[in-house]
């Protein structure tokens, strides 16, 4: 059996939760959030010919990400960097939570995905998100909870990374 | 060195110029150029410091192997000790978990080891406290101790620690991921992945929380009667979810799991990258970590010391059988001669609150009960008699009575047969007479037999009836009335019959006094006869004016016809003309 710690990254109330809700067995409450600061979710993918385990850790997202706890973190294959298309500050603060995970764990494979794709007309972000934000080699995904866009695909696409 | 000498040479060939000493120095350098070099290259070797540690390098393991096949262990250990320790702290000082990491296998069971002595030591006096208890739970659980042999602690504790492990998760430390997993049948279960996960976190939760050491962990969760308890390793961790209480034992379950766990998983477990295939095997080992525990349903080994009780037992048992035994026996022969006994009569033996009562007639002279119970070597306590008081007709109880009624006195036998009171010996009248007149009256004397019996006069009688008889009242001749001087006479006599009397005083008394009065053979027997019984009749009167009793005195006048001196002489004559007395005593009664 092949197992993943995935983590989902992100500041508070950019949808990581909803994103994923329909696609992730679960078994524990968004309780946990609030009380532990973490959900664990799993997600099994296929990639590379392989079933792969995702294991989710879904670390609940505070306004002030200063307050990461890496502990969390540790051990993980890769991670989901989620972000708010419709508040550009969500994608700042999501640059900021990547710096910070670079700077301790060094390359770990990542998806970055720009959330509530159905509200494309109220984006603070353009197309060219790359280029605004200013990092290039991005793998970035815009994503809905609500119409389930590039979900499954983010999974898919992450599982590869981590499996190269 | 050849050098110098060769130079030396030289100089006794120092006419030969420039030219030769090139030739020489050409020649030097032929013969000992090899030599040369290799000097330079030992000369190296011995001055450079990197190429001395490669030649010592290359021998120091032999060299070290050498000195200590040659006896130097002692030296070596003194040598390379303060630098192994020193090394051993700078380890400890750099990074204490490589040193731990590496102690880890070894120090697990060192530490058990010490720890089990301690328990083991803990146990025995917990033990011996519970020896002291006596609550009515201490009492069973004693009782189940001696039933099934266990030790005494174990019991308590098997009652204190029923519990089922139902599922073991074996976690990869850094990543929370689950490496193998096993559940006891019929317990339902929840993903191991997302449980194992969530394990993860909330020991990062609590470490991040209450800001433990990084080494620290959590070791154990406990919800109602469900527990998790965790044992952590260098790289991963074993959960237990036990419900019920396990003894402190299973701790030592998983560490002791958790540590062979890294024995032979350790590469596989450094290099994990999810992919939990290599430890597929693992699995044997979570699953012995399985364990339940429920109530001992019997056990068969048994110690010595039951035996020994039970022998002690038997023996005691035994013991109190023969005693019971022995004092039936006793009591068996005591009631025999009980009922043997004269002047008791038993109507009935019962027990009473763990002692005889014994119910029944007693005469007051039968044997004394107490003191035959004593002589039968039974307990006097642990019997009670009830005597009602009758008057027994045995022979035996007949004769006591009979000596309690008369006291006879030494000489004296009485024997009782069929109701007959025989009286044998020689007795005093005092006795003949109680024998007379109380004998019949004996409860049980039908009859009385003195026909074997002689009557012994006690001395005083004796004497009063001798001076009685030897007494003499002189008379004038033909005078009713006594020489003058006699009347002193008449009180002494009096007092002397009194006497008498009263020694022989009994109701219907046959004891007459006779006052004889007698003549001298001067005159006619007609004048004489009248005189004498003047005379007698006299002195009677006298006697009765000195308080002797009238009916007792018989005067009588007997003339000349009983003379006091034979003969016709003045002394006779006067002798006769008296008044003496005689004692009758009518022994009619006695021969009846």
């Amino acid at each position: 059996m092949l197992q993943k710690k995935v983590c989902m990254l992100g500041t508070f109330a950019v949808g990581k939760t909803s994103l994923v809700r329909r696609f992730v067995e679960s078994i524990y409450s968004d309780e946990y959030h609030t009380t532990i600061g973490v959900k664990i979710d799993k997600k099994v993918i296929r990639a590379n010919e392989r079933e792969v385990t995702l294991v989710l850790w879904d670390i609940y997202g505070r306004d002030d990400f200063q307050s990461l706890q890496m502990d969390y973190l540790r051990g993980m294959s890769g991670y989901l960097l989620v972000a708010d298309g419709t508040r550009r500050q969500t994608v700042e603060e999501a640059v900021s939570i990547f710096h910070q995970v670079e700077k301790v764990f060094a390359k770990v494979p990542f998806i970055f995905l720009l959330n509530k794709a159905d509200l494309k007309d109220e984006w603070e972000v353009g197309a060219d998100t790359a280029k605004q934000i200013g990092e290039r080699d991005w793998t970035i995904m815009h994503s809905s909870a609500k119409t389930g866009q590039a979900v499954e695909e983010a999974f898919e696409e992450l599982g590869r990374k981590m499996l190269s | 060195m050849a050098a110098p000498s060769i130079g030396k040479n030289g100089s006794e060939d120092s006419s030969e110029g420039p030219n030769d000493r090139q030739i020489f120095e050409e020649l030097r350098n032929i013969l000992l150029g090899r030599e040369k070099k290799e000097i330079a290259a030992l000369r190296n070797r011995l001055e450079n410091p990197a190429s001395r540690t490669a030649d010592v390098s290359a021998v120091v393991a032999e060299a070290i192997e050498l000195r200590r096949d040659r006896g130097g262990q002692r030296e070596l250990n003194k040598a390379l000790t303060p630098s192994v320790e020193e090394a051993l702290s700078e380890s400890v000082r750099k990074d204490p978990s490589v040193l731990a990491g590496a102690l880890f296998p070894v120090m697990g069971p060192a530490i058990r080891k010490s720890i089990t002595e301690s328990i083991r030591a803990m146990l025995e006096s917990f033990n011996e406290a519970l020896d002291h208890s006596f609550s009515l739970e201490g009492i069973r659980w004693r009782i189940e101790s001696i039933r099934t042999g266990k030790p005494f602690a174990e019991i308590v504790l098997l009652h204190g620690l029923l519990f089922r492990v139902e599922q073991v998760f074996l976690i990869h430390k850094a990543t929370g991921l689950v490496l193998g997993h096993c559940v006891a049948p019929r317990v339902a279960i929840q993903d191991p992945a997302l449980v194992s996960g969530m394990l993860s976190a909330i020991q990062s939760y609590v470490r991040d929380s209450f800001q433990s050491p990084k080494e620290d962990s959590l070791d154990s969760l406990h919800v109602g009667d469900l527990e998790v308890w965790i044992e952590e390793g260098p790289q991963a961790i074993l959960a237990a979810v036990i419900r019920g209480h396990a003894p402190a034992s299973y701790r030592e379950t998983l560490k002791k799991t958790i540590e062979e766990i890294h024995r032979n998983f350790g590469l596989a477990l450094e290099r994990f990258d999810g992919d939990s295939t290599a430890l597929a095997l693992a699995d044997q080992q979570l699953s012995q970590c399985l364990e339940s525990h429920s109530l001992p349903k019997s056990v068969t080994r048994r110690k010595p010391y039951v035996l020994i009780l039970t022998i002690a037992a038997v023996v005691l048992f035994g013991i109190w059988v023969a005693i019971g035994l022995r004092n039936q026996i006793r009591w068996n022969r005591f009631a025999e001669a009980l009922q043997s006994q004269p002047g008791i009569v038993v109507t009935s033996v019962e027990k009473e609150g763990g002692r005889r009562v014994v119910r029944g007639l007693r005469d007051l002279l039968a044997s004394d009960t107490v003191s035959m119970l004593r002589s039968a070597q039974i307990d006097p306590a642990q019997v009670r008699f009830q005597w009602t008081p009758f008057y027994a007709l045995d022979d035996e109880i007949v004769r006591r009575r009979a000596i309690e009624t008369l006291h006879p006195e030494p000489g004296v036998t009485l024997s009782v047969r069929d109701g007959t009171l025989t009286a044998a010996g020689s007795a005093s009248t005092d006795l003949m007479r109680r024998l007379m007149y109380q004998a019949a009256l004996i409860p049980g004397v039908r009859k009385v037999d003195t026909s074997q019996l002689e009557e012994r006069e006690g001395p005083e009688v004796v004497r009063l009836e001798a001076a009685l008889r030897s007494a003499l009242f002189t008379f004038p001749v033909g005078s009713p009335t006594p020489t003058p001087g006699e009347e002193a006479k008449f009180d002494r006599a009096a007092e002397q019959i009194k006497l008498l009397l009263a020694k022989e005083e009994l109701p219907g008394s046959k004891l007459a006094i006779e006052v004889v009065g007698h003549t001298d053979n001067s005159g006619s027997e007609s004048s004489n006869r009248p005189l004498s019984q003047d005379r007698s009749e006299y002195v009677t009167r006298r006697l009765i004016e000195n308080g002797v009793a009238p009916d007792t005195l018989e005067p009588r006048g007997a003339g000349t016809s009983e003379p006091v001196e034979e003969g016709n002489s003045e002394m006779a004559r006067r002798l006769n003309r008296s008044v003496t007395f005689s004692v009758v005593r009518s022994k009619s009664l006695l021969s009846k």
